[in-house]
């Protein structure tokens, strides 16, 4: 290398200035876009480290693989009911009549390289976004996080949970084997069952008298376009309202409510959640390669007359499922008409009620507790035992259903009678959050009596006079703590005080 | 307080000195975690480049899965790593600037939209009457055809099968069931001959055929006729949300639906015994040719199936 | 439904009147009604096997076809097994093997005489019989307390009181189409035994037992007999037919394809949901514990 090549460079180097490359490359683009401020800012962005923020993100990684995964299957999926005769390597269903959705299906399954894989992430990686979103909410409903200002993004998010389970629905009827078949069978009567409009509704999604033609073509345009744009959206929304508003906080040293303590974006928070999408496809991917999911070639294909015992839908609709089982079987008949309460009060009214309850909830606590401020500090949910405990009732009401959705599972697994374990089953989800919510609230009332149970304490100083008489005294709680509400009492702890020592020097805190 | 106890008030980003605790790093022995997190990048490396060759030579799924899975699972876990416990450490503080805008912006604000608003909307009340009536229509009108097209109207294809006045009962490869060919306890689907293949006749059609004994059954009173040398013949449409009712005990005489497990008595009309199940399952009256072929009376006497709004209004008081 | 069982229209047709008129009479006399129905089929009532062996004196010891042969129980195991009987079932079924007579309560003993050798044979060759637990509304399936030359003898003498059908069944599985037995099987039995074959509680405490370790010819036993609460499949399934069916069960069923990693016991969307929250979503949870701060 010559003398002249290196003072060449040299020179590059200053003109570029102390940045380099990537120095030019942002100058270039503040002078077209503008984004040097606002770019630093975000950088700076602060997100919190605490472990439950992050349980969001897994629902959003979760939704990633979705995407990646469903864009792969698509290129290979037919949506079609057009009849054809299976002749492909599964030599057991050889010759079966089948619709095209199902023999892509297999196709996807047995031919397509890799398929088999991206069909069972992609299956797995539903049942983890969904339980992601559930998990989600949770967090944010008992700590509080829904409160103004986030009441918009408490109804984004629950608008996306309703929207998954939905597109969940619509995914899992697509290779329209005799499992999903079944489902899609109930999903007609259930609409056949709303009053004055059931079965013209029924026939036009259906395109038809059960099965229709255009289930198929219809479930798949919305399963892989319109609900995964809407959801796409939503999301969008859901992330700017939280960049907008800034993320709530536990409260803690040095957290107020005019603040955010945690990691910057840059390089922190990057580095984290980019290894955490990571991990949430390497254990999907791990559970698709270990566990198998939808089996559609034990299942075969649908046929509106064969049936399997022990049909289960995927957990997310098993509530719903379970409701359907445990409802009596009361029907209304009069006025020239008949109205399936069986099914309309289970499938219909009751989910109705569940999010219609959650869509009103902050609205309705403000309602009650006259609390209109804005929040940015979260409640501990012992804090707020009222609404923990109608939470905890909540989600076992919704628990129990689901186990309702598979009495005969477990009647057969703990050799039981079939309609012992039903008659158990509707009492218990009646009785189960009657009992919850006072457990939960005694709970929380406990609790709150041992503040500061999981903080970190502040000790007690204990001295000896010149008297003899023992003096506790506590140690300065940390500034910023004081005064905020909702802090923690600081549990005493004890102190050994070695008995000639002066009390400065002698302390030693002893872990607890 | 100790040094360290000082170092964990959060500060601002900006403005620190570079020996601050707070931009060290978490690992109390960073070159160690950092040996860790390379060797964790290496074996993820690997595990991805195997998850390319396996692919490339077409490996069993489950291969491609776990090369994959570990691959993506140790890059990950390495790049958190390394952002938790090589990077500075913090915790750091950002101010939080309230969203409101002072009173005066906000008054500006719903100004320009209410006075203009107003002032040009007061003038033209007419006009703006016959565009919000415009748009209400179109909306409408765009609704209606969009919904009509979806599909067709039920009319009465509810409450009409398939089975006509002396249909053959076939199975489902299309063999006429003869009166010899089931023994008591059996059963079978059946379906009105030449809809056996057909969609509807598999979605509505389908029967279930029992034979309870060997004289002829009356399972309600009116239905003497309807069950010729003990062959009887219900809906396998289940009245509660028409999953195929095919799961027979036969001692118990029961038909059982496998999806919420309403249980219908055989012997009495197959009224609901258990389970959400709010009606019988329809019968079909049977008669049997002097060939000894199954053969069906006439259609089902009410729509089969789940129930909806319109289903009472035909069959009146039959039920 | 395939379309090759179309061509085979008139072969399911002949194979089906076949095993319909032995099995009629077996049902007949099961119900201590003799009239054996009279059909206008024209070969009702001849055995239309392709198979028939005779002994010297003309009685049929073995008959069927290509795909199941039946075999009467030798008549020399007589006496073996009427002391088998007298032995182990007798208190309970009575020492004329008629029983007590099944009035529809649990507990009654049935009556034994006339059932053919295929029922008894199933019975204790499943180890439900004799009955380890008499007040059990079903017995379940169990390792056999007699070998399985004493279930032949005892069915052989049980046979000599009224001979009944069927005989006892062997399968012949390789002239039988797997694919044909799929849809047989989805049609058929997955409404009890579920599609995966493993089986599920019914009504009133009774249950489709699991078919994941079921012999083949018990499997053929099973379908014309129609054990317990299970329906008898008779002329509505031919030989043919039974024979796929029990190819199905005897391969897919129990030795199920798993491509796509471990089955998850058969379960199906139950234990999809809990492996998906507890494992997926509980993994993944923690790794969250880990990434984050706990205070």
């Amino acid at each position: 290398m010559s003398d002249a090549s290196a003072t060449n460079k040299r020179a590059q180097r200053e003109a570029a200035g102390p940045y380099g490359k990537i120095g030019q490359t942002l100058n270039e683009l503040d002078d077209r876009l503008g984004i040097a401020k606002g770019g630093r800012t975000f950088m700076d962005k602060i997100f919190p480290d605490h472990w439950s923020f992050m349980l969001g993100e897994i629902a959003l990684y979760s939704f990633v693989i979705l995407l990646v995964t469903g864009v792969f299957l698509t290129l290979y999926f037919v949506p079609s009911v057009a009849t054809v005769i299976y002749h492909g390597p599964y030599k057991p269903m050889d010759g079966q009549r089948v619709t095209e959705a199902w023999d892509s299906t297999m196709n996807i399954s047995f031919t397509v390289r890799g398929g088999l894989l991206m069909r069972q992430m992609h299956h797995w990686a539903c049942d983890i976004f969904v339980g992601a979103i559930v998990v989600h909410m949770a967090r944010v409903f008992f700590t509080g996080a829904f409160r103004k200002p986030r009441e918009l993004n408490w109804t984004i998010g629950l608008t996306l949970l309703i929207l998954a389970i939905g597109n969940g629905f619509l995914g899992y009827s697509l290779p329209d084997d005799l499992v999903s078949g079944t489902g899609i069978r109930i999903a007609y009567s259930i609409m056949e069952s709303i009053p004055f409009v059931g079965s013209y509704l029924a026939f036009w999604v259906f395109g038809g008298n059960f099965p229709g033609t255009a289930t198929i073509p219809r479930f798949f345009i919305l399963h892989v376009l319109i609900l995964p744009l809407v959801i796409l959206g939503l999301v969008g929304g859901h992330l700017f309202l939280l960049v907008r508003q800034k993320h709530t906080q536990f409260p803690g040293k040095g957290r107020t409510e005019k603040n955010v303590v945690g990691s910057p974006m840059f390089p922190v928070f990057i580095a984290k959640t980019t290894g955490f999408l990571f991990i949430v496809g390497g254990i999907t991917a791990l559970l698709g390669a270990f566990a198998q999911i939808n089996p559609i070639w034990q299942f075969g294909p649908y046929d509106a007359a064969r049936i399997s015992y022990a049909v289960q839908p995927d957990w997310y609709m098993g509530f719903l499922d379970g409701a359907l089982r445990i409802w009596p079987s009361w029907s209304f008949m009069g006025f020239g008409h008949t109205i399936p309460l069986e099914v309309f009060i289970p499938a219909v009214i009751l989910p109705g009620i569940i999010f219609n309850v959650a869509y009103l909830w902050p609205l309705l606590e403000r309602k009650f507790t006259k609390d209109n401020e804005i929040h940015h500090l979260l409640d501990r949910p012992s804090d707020r035992p009222k609404r923990t405990a109608f939470g905890v009732a909540v989600l076992v009401f919704l628990a129990m259903l689901h186990i309702a959705s598979s009495t005969d599972v477990i009647a057969n697994f703990f050799h039981l009678s079939l309609e012992s374990t039903l008659w158990g089953m509707r009492i218990l989800v009646i009785v189960t959050p009657i009992i919850a919510y006072p457990l939960a609230y005694k709970i929380c009332k406990e609790m709150q009596s041992y503040r500061g149970g999981g903080k970190r304490k502040t000790p007690n100083i204990v001295s000896r006079t010149a008297e003899g008489e023992y003096v506790a005294t506590p140690t300065p709680a940390y500034g910023e703590d004081v005064g905020h509400e909702l802090d923690a009492t600081p549990v005493p702890t004890y102190i050994e005080v070695e008995p000639d020592e002066p009390v400065e020097s002698g302390v030693r805190t002893v872990d607890r | 307080m100790s040094d360290l106890e000082e170092h964990r008030t959060p500060v601002s980003l900006n403005g620190l000195s570079e020996d601050d605790l707070r931009l060290q790093p978490l690992a109390k022995n960073p070159q160690t975690v950092e040996r860790v997190i390379a060797v964790t990048f290496l074996f993820g490396t690997l595990f991805v480049a195997a998850f390319g060759a396996s692919f490339w030579v077409n490996a069993k799924p489950w291969i491609l899965g776990a090369t994959m899975g570990a691959g993506l699972f140790l890059l990950g876990v390495g790049l958190v790593a390394w952002g938790k416990y090589l990077m500075p450490r913090g915790p750091f503080v950002e101010e939080r600037h309230t969203l409101a805008n002072s009173d005066a912006d906000r008054e500006a604000f719903a100004a320009a939209i209410v006075e203009r608003g107003g002032s040009v909307v007061k003038r033209r009340k007419m006009l703006a009457g016959i565009l919000g009536g415009g748009m209400g229509i179109f909306g409408i009108v765009a609704l209606f055809p969009l919904l009509r097209s979806l599909g067709p109207l039920p009319k009465g294809t509810l409450f009409h099968t398939d089975w006509r006045k002396g249909s053959y009962a076939v199975d489902q490869t299309g063999r006429r069931v003869n009166v010899g060919d089931l023994a008591i306890g059996s059963i079978v689907t059946v379906f009105p001959e030449g809809t056996e293949n057909s969609d509807r006749g598999q979605a509505v059609d389908q029967t279930v055929l029992i034979r309870i004994s060997n004289q002829n059954f009356t399972t309600q009173k009116g239905r003497e006729t309807w069950g010729p040398m003990g062959y009887v013949a219900y809906s396998k449409l289940c009245t509660h949300l028409g999953c195929p009712v095919g799961l027979y005990e036969q001692q118990l005489q029961l038909l059982v639906c496998p999806c919420h497990q309403s249980m219908f008595n055989v012997t009495n009309g197959a009224i609901p015994q258990f389970g959400p199940a709010p009606r019988p399952l329809p019968q079909l009256p049977l008669y049997i040719d002097s060939n000894g072929n199954i053969r069906a009376q006439a259609d089902y006497d009410q729509p089969v199936g789940p129930g909806f709004f319109e289903r009472h209004r035909v069959t009146g008081s039959k039920l | 439904m395939n379309s090759s069982l179309f061509r085979r229209v008139p072969l399911i047709v002949a194979s089906g009147a076949f095993v319909a008129a032995p099995l009629l009479l077996f049902a007949g006399s099961a119900n201590a009604s003799n009239n054996i129905l009279q059909t206008t089929r024209k070969n009702a009532g001849t055995p239309n096997s392709t198979i028939v062996v005779k002994n010297k004196s003309g009685t049929v010891i073995k008959y069927g076809n290509k795909y199941i042969t039946y075999k009467a129980p030798s008549s020399k195991l007589d006496t073996l097994g009427q002391a088998l009987f007298m032995e182990n079932c007798a208190s309970c079924h009575g020492s004329e093997a008629d029983g007590v007579p099944a009035n529809g309560t649990n507990g009654a003993y049935p009556d034994l005489v006339g059932l053919g050798p295929a029922t008894i044979t199933f019975w204790i060759d499943s180890g439900r019989m004799p009955a380890k637990n008499v007040a059990a509304i079903q017995a379940r399936r169990g390792q056999p307390a007699l070998t399985s030359t004493q279930a032949v003898a005892i069915a052989a003498w049980v046979n000599s009181l009224l001979p009944g059908y069927p005989d006892i069944p062997t399968p012949h599985l390789k002239n039988a189409n797997v694919a044909d037995g799929a849809a047989l099987f989805a049609l058929n039995c997955a409404s009890c035994h579920t599609i995966e074959g493993d089986g599920d509680a019914l009504a009133a405490s009774t249950f489709s037992p699991s078919l994941r370790n079921i012999p083949a010819f018990q499997v053929v036993e099973a379908i014309r007999t129609g054990p317990g609460n299970m329906p008898r499949f008779t002329g509505n399934l031919s030989d043919q037919q039974v024979a796929d069916i029990t190819k199905y069960v005897t391969t897919e069923i129990q030795h199920p394809n798993n491509p796509g990693g471990f089955g998850l016991g058969g379960l199906g969307p139950v234990a999809e949901g809990f492996v998906g929250l507890l494992v997926g979503l509980g993994l993944l949870m923690l790794v969250c514990y880990w990434i984050g701060d706990r205070s």
